[in-house]
């Protein structure tokens, strides 16, 4: 084993230990600033939540949560499929219907353009997209960052529950450049947790 | 251990009277005054350190929900400062091992803090990115205080970028191109073990690029591909050992690495050509370039670098019995070609203890690496 500080560093290691120490608080607070950021300034959109298939997925101590603006059908799609397989990203509107949820009413493989007619606009995870045989594939499955929620052990369960029984709805904060943050997850219009910016 | 070998060496030798007592004496003090000399108590501060960031990271899984959440945040920031003032601290002082370990600690620690703060706040992010952001602070950590074992730990990350791209990500040639990072991960690694002087680190990165190649050719299998190895590994293994190759020194410097890691990507390369080939003659002629380059490997760095000898020696017996299982064997039937495997592994050891006796007896004419 050789010596694990053989020769002088540069620094006084004071300046260096500070030097780290700060640029790590400054990652984690740029993570967290991030966040509450969207929370601050974003536009609110309810979702509705659907059963995940196996329905228990519980695991550790978070919920896995599936939204109808989870599965898009083709029909929404302005542009067309990719005709290779390649790495994509959609842009979906979201628009208020009747019901007060909020639903897809367009999606592109390209961008969308805001409208002032208080739809948003919200980017989905990369995923990569397999070309299937034409006509087999009808709807693409996509995810928005969403779809876990950590709660404290134990839990997991009720909320399990209700959103198996489809009466889970989650409000989400869409930022300008369409990425979402959880604020609220309500039972039956009832909000059960309501996440603080900080 | 080194420390005690020599010593029972020294004995030997002083019994024989080819060392004077009081000389032994001396080397050996001089060896233990070394501050890099072995100290059970140095690598068991390390070990401490490893084992208290392994209790910071499993504090993930934890239940502590009764504690407010920007609490927590505070918690985790105060912790790595505490940490970092501490080895600061310690290292001015001269407390080097436990400055060391705190380091390590510390280091640690920021990726469990990434993961919690990811999972308090509900962020959703790719695991790869959280990993490289870790990889990149440890980078400047081990920069900011020159320590080895920071760089050990980057060696480290770098392997769980890789291994994360490769089986949580689903990494391929037509990805979002990170799987290519990888060599740069070699390169860096590579720069900080040269400024840390951290030898341990240097087989983690080596390893890295092999592996990392390895990869390359899973995915695209190809004949031009294996070639490629076999020819860059075979120039590369030249350049570290031709005593007249303007690399050697610098190869040289590295220990037995640059020449061993070179010898291996090499007989990688052969590997993946025998699988290239439809026809029982090309797989001779492969095979006999195999038995010729191990046969020059072991000739020309075998008798310094114990490693490259070993490898010759493996993947000798390795392809003749290979050779032989493919035409003989076939002919022969199973027992057959245990019989013949038995006659050729004894050949081999026969040509080997002829061999190692030859490089023993040949007046030494290069420094030792």
């Amino acid at each position: 084993m050789k010596a694990f500080l053989s020769k002088p560093a540069i620094l006084n290691v004071w300046v260096s230990a500070v030097i780290i120490a700060a640029l790590q608080t400054a990652i984690l607070g740029y993570m967290i600033e991030s966040r509450a950021a969207i929370l601050r300034n974003g536009h609110d959109v309810v979702l509705q939540t659907v059963p995940v298939d196996p329905r228990d997925l519980l695991r550790g101590d978070y919920v896995i949560l599936s939204y109808d603006i989870s599965t898009i059908p083709l029909d929404k799609l302005v542009d067309t499929l990719p005709q290779e397989e390649t790495d994509a990203q959609l842009s979906v509107r979201l628009a208020k219907a009747e019901d007060g949820f909020w639903h897809v009413r367009e999606a592109a493989f390209g961008t969308l353009p805001p409208l002032e007619d208080g739809s948003v606009v919200a980017r989905t995870q990369p995923f990569y997209f397999y070309p299937q045989p034409s006509g087999s594939q009808t709807a693409l499955s996509v995810e928005y960052g969403i779809e876990r929620y950590y709660v404290p052990e134990g839990q997991g369960k009720p909320l399990e529950e209700a959103r198996n029984a489809q009466a889970l709805s989650v409000t989400a904060s869409v930022s300008d450049t369409g990425v979402m943050q959880i604020r609220t997850i309500s039972i039956d219009g009832k909000p059960l947790y309501e996440e603080p910016p900080f | 251990m080194y420390r005690a070998r020599i010593e029972r060496d020294f004995n030997l030798w002083v019994e024989k009277g080819l060392l004077d007592r009081a000389a032994a004496g001396a080397m050996l003090a001089e060896y233990d005054a070394r501050p890099s000399s072995f100290s059970a108590g140095r690598v068991l501060m390390v070990l401490a350190g490893v084992l208290l960031a392994a209790a910071v990271l499993l504090l993930v899984a934890a239940n502590w929900e009764a504690i407010p959440r920007v609490a927590r945040v505070v918690g985790i920031i105060g912790l790595l400062w505490a940490a970092y003032l501490g080895a600061a601290f310690s290292l001015s002082r001269g407390a080097v091992a436990i400055g060391t370990a705190l380091l390590v600690l510390a280091t640690m620690a920021f990726g469990g803090a990434i993961a919690l703060v990811g999972q308090m706040y509900h962020l959703s992010g790719d695991s790869a990115d959280a990993l490289i952001v870790w990889f990149l602070v440890a980078c400047a950590a081990t920069v900011l205080f020159r320590s080895g074992a920071l760089a050990v730990l980057c060696g480290a990350l770098g392997w769980w970028i890789f291994i994360d791209l490769v089986f949580e990500s689903d990494a391929s040639l037509e990805g979002n191109g990170y799987i290519f990072l990888v060599p740069v991960l070699v390169l860096i690694i590579v720069a900080l073990v040269r400024y840390t002087g951290a030898g341990i680190a240097r087989h983690l990165a080596y390893l890295l690029m092999l592996g990392w190649l390895g990869w390359l050719y899973t995915e695209a299998p190809e004949a031009w591909l294996a070639a490629t190895y076999f020819g860059i590994g075979l120039v590369a293994f030249l350049l570290a050992v031709l005593p007249f190759s303007p690399l050697r020194r610098m190869a040289d410097e590295a220990g037995a690495a640059p020449a061993f890691y070179s010898f291996a990507l090499a007989l990688l390369g052969l590997i993946a050509l025998h699988m290239e080939m439809e026809y029982l003659w090309q797989d001779v002629v492969i095979g006999a370039t195999a038995l010729a380059v191990s046969l020059a490997g072991i000739g020309l760095a075998g008798r310094l670098n114990g490693a490259v000898r070993f490898l010759g020696y493996a993947a000798f017996a390795g392809e003749l019995l290979f050779l032989s299982s493919e035409t003989i064997g076939s002919i022969l039937g199973t027992s057959g070609f245990f019989l013949i495997s038995g006659v050729v592994v004894a050949a081999i050891a026969y040509a080997v203890i002829r061999i190692e006796r030859r490089l023993a007896a040949r007046p030494a004419t290069g420094t030792e690496a």
